[in-house]
Parts: C-alpha cells; structure tokens; sequence
C-alpha cells in the first residue's frame, strides 16, 4: 500500500467517524451515546495521523527516493510501465514494512459512516430472536399504577405487569406504549417492538408487545399506542399473553433513544 | 463512458504536437474537435488512427495506440459492468438482511475502533521511546522463571495480537528465552489495561469476569512457555530478520507516528474482517440455534472456543462480541475469550509470516487446548 494511500484512509475513516458524531447522530443507531466522546477523540487522531503522513510525504527534505517515486502516480491502476511502485516497502529504511492490503478494508466502514448508513437494528432481526427474559420481580416492588389514563409504559414493564404481578394491577387500564412494528408472519397482528442493547447494536436483543385489533404497520414504522390488556391466560402468571388490544395508533419519527426501552415521548 | 477514450486521444495530439513549437492557437481548435469527437466514438477512433499514422516513433507511443484495437469492447464494459453492479449492488443492500448484516457489521468496528486506536498507540509508543533491552534485563536469567515474569509482564504492554507478534519476535532476536518471549505473546493481547478494560465495559457489573480472564490467560501463557521449555524445539522456528525499537538518527516520533500508522491500518482491516465474520454469524445464525450449543455446558465451551478461532476479533473488542453471546454459559464465554486473543485465523498467518508454518501449526494446535483447560479451571472456581 502506498503512502499517499495510507494518508488518504486514515483521513477518510477520520472524517467518517467525525461524520457519524459531531455533524449528525448516525453513531446512535450502532453503539451507545456514551461512546461519542471516545469517538470523536478517535476520529481527530485518525485525521491527525493522516495530515501527518500526508505532510511528510510533501517535504522535500524526505530523504527515501521512494517517496518522490510514489506521490505522483496516484492513478494507480494505469501504471504498468513502473514497476518500482509495487514493492516500494522493502528499501525504505524506516522499520514498519508496508500495511498489507488487508487494510483497505478499513474504508467500508468509512464510507459507509460518510454516506450510505444502514439504519438502526430494526424488525428484520426482531422477528427472528425471541423476546428477552424480563427479571423476575419480588412482588413488593409492584406498586400501585397512578391513575393517570392513558398510563405511559414501557415494554418491560408491560410485560412484567401481565406476567407477574399478582394484584393485577394492569387489569382494564388504558396504557400507552411506544416501539416499532414487526410484522408477524404467521398470522394476524403483530409486534410492538424495542430493541436494547448493552454494548453495539452487534448484541441487540428485543421486548416485544404482540397487538390485536389493528392493521400491522409496515415493519420497522414507529408508532405510540394506547390499549388494554388482550385477555388470554391468567393474568399475573406466566401463562399470560403479553398482548395488548390497541385503541388507537399514531405515527411518531424515531426517537433518538431507540435502543433503549423508554416510556413514549410526551404527547404534543 | 468515453473518459478513457477522451484521456487517450488527448495523449496522442499533445505527443504529435510537442515536437512543433506549440502556439496558442492550436490549442482550442484540439479542445474543440475533442468535444465534438467525444460524442461520436466512430470519429475519435478515426482520429485515434489518424495519430498513429503520424507518429509511431518510439516503441511507447506504439504501446499506447495498439490498446484501442480492442476499444469496442472496452467501452461495452465501461458502459455495462458498473452499471450492473451498481444495480445489483443497490439492489441487494435494500435487503433487510443485508442491512442487518451492515449495521451489526459497522458498530462493531465503530465500537471497537477508540480501543483499536488506543491499543495500537500505546504500542506505537512503546516500540519508539523504549528499548528493547529493558525488557531483557528485567526478565530472570532462568527460562522457567523468565516464562511467568513474561507473562505477568503482558500485563503493562498494551496491545492487540497484531503487534505482541512482531514484539516476541524481535524479544527473541534480542536474547530473550523463546518460552518467556511466548509466553509474553500470549499473555499481552489477552491481560492487558486496555483489554481488561474493554471486559469491564462489555460486562458491566461482573468484574468476576475480568479476573477470570486475567488469570486464565496468565495461567494458560505460563503454561505454553514452561510447555515450550519442555518439549519445543529450536528447528521449528524460523525467526525473519525484522527490526522493531529505536534506531540511532532517527526521530523518536516519526518512528512513533509510523509505528502507530502501520499497527492500525493492519489491525484495522483485520478488525474489519472479524466485524464482517460476526455480522455473517449474527445474521445468518439467529440466536435460537445458538441456544441449542448454549444448553449443553461442555459442547458449548468446545463451540465458543472454534467460535473464537473463526470470529478472529481483535482482542480489544472481543470482549464485546463475547457479551452479545447472551445465550451461554459465562464460562463458555470466558473460553471465548481467553482463546480468542492466543489464537484465532488472523494469528494464525502471522504467526506462520513470523514464525513459519511448523511452529504456527504446533504452537496454535497446544494453546487452543491449553486454554479451553486454563478456563474450565479458572471458570469452575471463580463464575
């Protein structure tokens, strides 16, 4: 790999990293906000590294006659007359023979962070995991649900409301939930879904609410729903459907906390 | 589409020109009939010709028309082959697997890159400010003593796998015991600040893991030296001349920038390949038939450990590949671990780069099954 190159990947994948943290929020849909100032400090030292290497191939003071060799052809794939170009690394005197080309692979990431961002882990890897295991609660920290109506809610408490709580609580009270549709294949209604993750999106795992009485959104639209418990199994055991029967349904944008299970926004 | 074509022509009328004394006005007269010739192909190729005939002097300029002989059919690939590709590729990137697979993908390198950067930095550093020869002196003059001294001392040498290879080889150029200077290789990736770090973070709240990566991999690095010191031999290894550390004359901070340069670009791309195994996994295999290892507590200690060869994921973000594996045992998860940074694929080939084949294939054959033991002990007393 030439040098002129090495420049130009350090400060490409510099540049994607200070993309997907300073200008916009892309980092958010691959690991947690936590991590931002780390990556923006990685992103500085990769634009650093790069506009070091770039300047000492400038200087005319760079003793190796390689380098004069090999900044002016930059059209690399046409060069068939040169052949020094190919293995400029044995004689450079400097100790650290050239990075193999297994380094080019560096710049997918790149460019992918600069211009082409898959998005946030959504309903395609959803409906193929099984939801996670809600904790086990002791029943003492079940406490009374306030009586606002519709009562905000997040999945997991959802789900651990219908599936442990012996009181009861939940029974016939209007709640309020937000998270994305999967669609269930199988059958009719489908999935209010949040997805978690503890680290990088690479380690997601999912809660999922299954909804009756509505036509399935298409997969991965955010939506806020109100609706009551859809009666099936004994309610406060295990053998409860984490169901809901949605009253009504209402498009909302991604919120930027979309990997954490978080009570919906407040409404406008 | 015709850029080629454009590009060629033009060489040709400027070498038929510079013979003459170029003048001013023969210059937009050129760049005219190239445009109008770049919308026609049949009259460029007329004009290619044209020049031919003019000047055919030198054997380069012979060179440099006989290739449009074939234009018709470069031109059909110009114009067809990224276009298809395009559209296939466009094509197959809306698929939801594929974007799965991307997504999963780059946050593990995103992820894992500050660790990346830090760890190779630091071993940047150490390489250009100091010597060698430190090391050497502060190990005892006893192999099998000098082997868990080494080891302990991968505890304060950060870096990924990548760089502990060239490292122990240049230890060993420099007079250190080949045993003490593996066992070094092996501990470093595994126990050092920035990897023990990185297990803190990927395990919140369990710093039992973190220790129990710690001394398994201490155990299993001293166990591979004292292994060596038993029954290695000299013939197996085949040391390349290959120059690390500070070199009189030289600036200590362009040895450290390029140092630090070269250790990332190649760690970085093996990252990238190991972020691209583990999307491929993680998509491919959901976590359903993951479970079905997961249940079986030996079967899958035996999984993880080939999982970990295969994955390949540096060290300073294995930890993290680890932690998503929720289905298994901790202490399917911590042999995941512990072989990971001794060895994997990538470690593989630059232990037989370094080392050569006989010892790379021997050495990594004796650590996979050093480690998988060094867990189930470690693990079976501590998780």
């Amino acid at each position: 790999m030439k040098r002129p190159l090495q420049a130009l990947l350090l400060l490409v994948s510099g540049l994607g990293l200070l993309h997907a943290t300073v200008f916009t929020d892309l980092y958010l849909r691959y690991v947690k906000e936590g991590m931002r100032p780390l990556l923006i400090v990685s992103g500085a030292v990769l634009l650093l590294l790069g506009t070091a290497e770039a300047w000492s191939l400038r200087k005319p003071t760079t003793p190796t006659p390689n380098n004069a060799q090999a900044t002016p052809d930059e059209d690399h794939g046409h060069d068939h007359g040169h052949d020094h170009g190919h293995d400029h690394g044995h004689d450079h005197g400097h100790d650290h023979s050239t990075p193999p080309r297994i380094a080019w692979l560096l710049l997918l990431p790149a460019l992918s962070l600069l211009f082409y961002a898959p998005p946030a882990i959504g309903a395609y890897s959803a409906s193929r995991e099984a939801p996670k295991a809600v904790a086990v609660k002791d029943q003492d920290e079940f406490d009374p649900l306030p009586a606002t109506s519709p009562l905000p809610m997040t999945l997991t408490d959802f789900t651990s409301r219908v599936q442990q709580d012996r009181a009861k609580a939940i029974e016939g009270r209007v709640v309020r939930m937000t998270g994305f549709a999967t669609p269930d294949g199988s059958g009719d209604g489908w999935y209010l879904t949040r997805s978690i993750f503890s680290c990088c999106a690479a380690d997601t795992q999912f809660v999922k609410v299954r909804a009756h009485g509505t036509p399935a959104p298409s997969a991965d639209t955010w939506v806020t729903v109100t609706g009551t418990w859809h009666v099936g199994g004994t309610l406060g055991t295990n053998s409860a459907d984490v169901a809901l029967d949605v009253r009504t349904i209402e498009k909302i944008t991604r919120p930027t906390n979309g990997y954490t299970d978080a009570l919906p926004p407040l409404a406008e | 589409m015709f850029e080629p074509f454009i590009r060629h022509s033009e060489l040709a009328l400027q070498k038929t020109d510079e013979p003459a004394e170029e003048t001013a006005a023969v210059r937009p007269a050129q760049a005219k009939a190239r445009d109008s010739k770049a919308t026609d192909p049949k009259a460029t190729d007329s004009n290619a010709a044209d020049s031919k005939a003019i000047d055919s002097d030198t054997p380069e300029d012979a060179a440099e028309h006989s290739w449009p002989r074939h234009w018709l059919l470069l031109l059909l690939g110009a114009a067809v082959v990224p276009g298809a590709v395009l559209f296939l590729v466009g094509r197959g990137l809306e698929e939801p697997a594929v974007q799965a697979w991307r997504t999963v993908c780059l946050s593990i390198a995103v992820q894992a890159l500050p660790f990346l950067l830090l760890g190779t930095a630091l071993s940047g550093a150490i390489n250009a400010f100091v010597p060698t020869q430190v090391f050497s002196r502060l190990l005892p003059r006893n192999p099998a003593l000098a082997v868990p001294v080494a080891g302990a001392a991968g505890v304060v040498l950060p870096g990924c796998e990548c760089a502990s290879v060239p490292v122990a080889n240049s230890l060993i150029r420099r007079g250190v015991d080949p045993a003490a200077a593996f066992a070094f290789l092996l501990s470093a990736p595994a126990v050092n600040p920035i990897v023990l770090v990185a297990t803190a973070v990927a395990f919140p709240g369990s710093p039992e893991m973190v220790l129990a990566r710690l001394l398994a991999s201490l155990l299993t690095a001293a166990a591979m030296g004292w292994l060596w010191l038993w029954l290695g031999r000299a013939e197996w290894l085949k040391p390349v001349p290959r120059h690390t550390g500070h070199h009189v004359g030289r600036s200590r901070w362009t040895e450290f920038r390029l140092g630090f340069q070269h250790d990332f670009l190649h760690a970085g791309g093996f990252l990238v390949v190991g972020a691209m195994a583990a999307a491929t996994f993680n998509v491919v295999v959901p976590r359903s038939v993951l479970d079905t290892f997961a249940d079986s507590p030996w079967l899958s200690v035996l999984f993880l450990a080939g999982l970990a060869i295969l994955l390949s994921v540096c060290s300073e973000a294995d930890a993290f590949v680890a932690a998503s594996l929720s289905g298994f045992s901790p202490l399917a998860r911590l042999t995941f671990m512990v072989v990971g940074p001794m060895v994997d694929l990538k470690l593989i080939a630059l232990q037989t780069g370094t080392f050569g084949r006989a010892f790379a294939l021997r050495f990594s054959a004796a650590t996979v099954i050093v480690a998988i033991l060094a867990s189930a002990l470690i693990g079976g007393v501590l998780l």
